[in-house]
């Protein structure tokens, strides 16, 4: 380092809220992301809630159709934007600087911009359920000509517009911070290809954010000018092209799911080789299929569009390329059953909650290998079936990993063990729920239950109904999940710094420091433990 | 490992530079969150006045809430870095900026990919009805922004080798192109709009020539700013290690992709016949 650096005075500190409101420290940062993640979830489930009470009885019409197409809209903005994503750009926050052996992250100030940023965009979710018309009702892909003026007047919508392009500015900044820290920050010795997992996982979402969220954002400023300015770009009566719009949506809207679902498979890859007493198995194999599924991602959107009107020979490649996807996901599946093999399994929360992903994971893959072909895909589309299999993926992948990835890391961000009874309680009730809620929804959608429509056919009755009590399930694991973070932050067991005694295999930096960590991460930046050459 | 790898892991050294003598951490900040409230009011100040209603004020303490907290990050990471490994600083902050450019060509690429599609699967292309473009005049503002591409980049060497005269000349020569491009693009809306009557809710063809040579003539607007910034700032004379100077290189890099942009956007706008 040059002489000219001076030392650096003592930063001044707050407390109390303006601590929060003006803290630059990753981990604090991460929390704030958890606890939007947190509020939003809650809200998001509120609205599931009120769509299953309206489904529960095809007569009843508690909820005008209107109001419906609102819940469903605002359900999934909610979960996606401000619920999965935040949550793991929380855990991503926190955790990055402290697996690499940084001291935060390389911008800290955009860092608290990003979380911030997300708060404007949020309100303006929330208010527009109270302007003239009410909330978006385009459904989450707000596909025109549906979404046009015409069609949808009053200004929820413009106000979902807006806010989901502030959404992506906080997602594109937070993304840009996160990719530079891991290439500039790494301790002395983390080459690329002996980063922890999670950061691996991390590395690849973030550049797929970088690509995906400014198509979203420019397709979405394209839809605000058809609204409000006159513009023709998917009208077709100005030579405009509603498909067009699908196309450039799903550009952005199939990476998205695997956004919301490679940090996940990143948490994955070191819970459950820690409860097994193993490394991971086939490191370099798990870092490829991760670049893998994150360049495929980008060759498969239209099989969204089967029934769209897109050629046989579009249908044939967007179809075999989505089938591909199967491999490297493949590859990730059988890494964690095989560094499970002979491992001696201790049956934590956390690895209840990754043994359950996987399960549930690997059957919504697996119908998600079904509605790649064309035939079948054709036949189940936009009812039911699809439904089933999203939430599989998405609350039986993503919210499952999360959950493990909460109760693995709580001890080391609280400095307090999670009730490991409680827990058991939660992973029980989510993972029946989850199975009681969506499962039938596949034989449903067969049977040809449309989704997006506020009531049904009257033989789908009885599984609505069904379904409907099975939300209680998820209610109470939420509840319980609420509960036992609030409880112990204060009053659970004191945490060792390696929490799980773990650490003999895994020698992870997050363990080594002291739990919480100080505000510096590491009194020294660990070493890098000899290479092994196998 | 292959080349890339290490050169990566090179950088990674200087995470365990503050073990030495102390720990350097940031200290708290209420930039982040005010301008992100200063977003928030323009935002909403833009939806009010899509929508017909008043906005004055939203616009204007929006104005406030974004440039003061803009301003004053400034001057705070400047201050920070003196604390700082200069050489490390300015490569973390190129690396960002860099990837920021590239966030920023794919909502571009959203527009080009827009038009191209229409080219290849529209009924008719040009759509009946769209004026067909002239391509001298912004042929000329072309040349104009390619050749102020290598004026700002003898300005940004010099400004690199401390020469500080030389580098002002040839920024202020950059940015009278940049204006006389400016000048141009807006030569060519007026046209459009005056004598073709051509508007942007004209037909997909208006909508997506305004809103590709706007959205392209905002970022030049902006780059305009930068190299201003950077001009003011070598009047002051405040680059101690112009070496370093993360705000030259923004600007450079600013202005070269918004070049690029355009040879992407002429080619595709104006010459491409199908
Ligand atoms: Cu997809």
């Amino acid at each position: 380092m040059s002489t000219e650096v001076l030392a650096a005075p003592a930063p001044k500190t707050y407390s109390g809220l303006l601590d929060w409101l003006t803290t630059t420290d990753h981990k604090k940062i991460g929390l704030l992301y958890l606890g939007f993640a947190f509020i939003n979830i809650w809200l998001g489930g509120a609205l599931a809630g009120l769509i299953r009470l309206n489904l529960f009885n095809p007569g009843w019409h508690i909820i005008a159709p209107n109001v419906y197409n609102q819940l469903i809209t605002m359900h999934a903005t909610l979960m996606i934007f401000m619920a999965v994503m935040p949550a793991f750009a929380g855990m991503g926050n926190y955790l990055i600087p402290l697996m690499i052996g940084a001291r935060d992250m390389a911008f800290p100030k955009l860092n608290a911009f990003s979380f911030w940023i997300m708060i404007p965009a949020a309100l303006m979710m929330y208010v527009s359920f109270f302007v003239p018309g009410g909330a978006s009702r385009g459904g989450w892909w707000q596909y025109p000509p549906l979404s046009t003026f015409q069609f949808m007047g009053g200004h929820g919508e413009d106000l979902w517009i807006l806010a989901v392009i502030l959404l992506g500015i906080s997602s594109v900044t937070g993304a840009i911070n996160i990719l530079v820290t891991i290439f500039d920050m790494r301790a002395p010795g983390m080459k690329l290809m002996r980063m922890p997992l999670f950061v691996w996982s991390w590395l690849v979402t973030a550049t797929m954010l970088i690509v995906a969220l400014p198509v979203l954002s420019g397709t979405m400023i394209m839809l605000l000018a058809d609204r409000l300015f006159g513009t023709g770009f998917y009208r077709p009566a100005l030579g405009g092209d509603p498909l067009l719009y699908e196309h450039l949506f799903w550009f952005f809207g199939h990476p998205e799911v695997y956004i919301m679902i490679l940090p996940g498979f990143g948490m994955m890859s070191h819970i459950v080789p820690s409860f097994a007493g193993k490394k991971v198995f086939g490191y370099k194999g798990m870092v490829y299929a991760l670049c893998a599924i994150g360049l495929l991602g980008y060759t498969v959107w239209a099989h969204h569009m089967f029934t769209s009107g897109i050629t046989p020979a579009a249908q044939i490649y967007f179809s075999i390329c989505s089938m591909l996807i199967a491999i490297p996901t493949g590859v990730k599946i059988y890494s964690w059953l095989a560094s499970m093999w002979g491992g001696a399994i201790r049956f934590t929360t956390p690895m209840l909650f990754c043994l359950g992903m996987i399960a549930l994971f690997t059957f919504g893959g697996l119908t998600g290998v079904m509605l790649a072909i064309v035939p079948f895909d054709i036949v189940v589309h936009n009812t039911y079936f699809v439904v089933g299999h999203f939430h599989y993926v998405l609350v039986g992948g993503s919210v499952m990993a999360l959950l493990g990835g909460m109760h693995f890391w709580y001890p080391k961000i609280s400095g307090r063990m999670l009730s490991e009874k409680l827990g058991h309680w939660t992973f029980w009730l989510i993972f029946i729920g989850i199975n009681w809620v969506f499962l039938p929804m596949h034989w449903l959608g067969i049977e040809g239950m449309v989704r997006r429509i506020a009531t049904y056919r009257p033989q789908f009755a009885f599984w609505n109904q069904f379904i409907s009590l099975g939300f209680f399930f998820m209610l109470f694991g939420g509840l319980l999940f609420t509960w036992n973070v609030i409880v112990s932050w204060k009053k659970g067991q004191p945490a060792q710094a390696d929490a799980w005694q773990v650490n003999d295999t895994q020698q992870a930096f997050e363990w080594m420091t002291s739990s919480p960590p100080p505000v510096h991460n590491f009194d020294e930046i660990p070493a890098m433990p000899a290479e092994e050459h196998a | 490992m292959n080349t890339a790898t290490d050169t990566l892991s090179a950088s990674a050294g200087h995470a365990a530079s503050g073990e030495a003598a102390h720990i350097h951490l940031p200290g708290p900040s209420f930039w982040p969150i005010l301008l992100a409230l200063g977003m928030g009011l323009v935002t909403t100040g833009f939806f009010f006045w899509a929508t017909g209603a008043s906005a004055n004020w939203w616009f204007g303490l929006g104005a406030i809430f974004c440039i003061v907290p803009a301003m004053g990050w400034a001057t705070t990471i400047a201050a920070e870095r003196r604390h700082m490994d200069p050489a490390q600083t300015s490569t973390d902050l190129r690396r960002g900026f860099l990837l920021f450019l590239v966030s920023e060509s794919c909502i571009f690429g959203s527009f080009f990919a827009h038009n191209i599609y229409l080219r290849f699967f529209a009924p008719a292309w040009p759509p009946p009805g769209a004026p067909v473009l002239a391509t001298q005049l912004p042929a000329i503002g072309t040349l104009v922004l390619v050749l102020s591409s290598f004026t700002v980049n003898i300005a940004h060497h010099a400004i690199k080798s401390g020469k500080i005269t030389r580098a002002k000349n040839w920024l202020i020569l950059t940015i009278v192109m940049g204006i006389v491009f400016l000048g141009i693009q807006a030569y060519d809306w007026g046209f459009l709009l005056q004598f073709d009557k051509f508007t942007i809710s004209k037909g997909v063809f208006g909508s997506g020539y305004y809103l590709m040579t706007g959205f392209h003539g905002m970022h030049v607007l902006v780059g305009l700013l930068m190299l201003g910034l950077v001009y003011w700032r070598l009047e002051r004379g405040d680059y101690n290690n112009p070496t370093y100077s993360f705000s030259t290189d923004a600007a450079a890099y600013y202005w070269h992709f918004v070049d690029i942009v355009w040879i992407f956007l002429f080619f595709t706008i104006y010459l491409l016949k199908f």
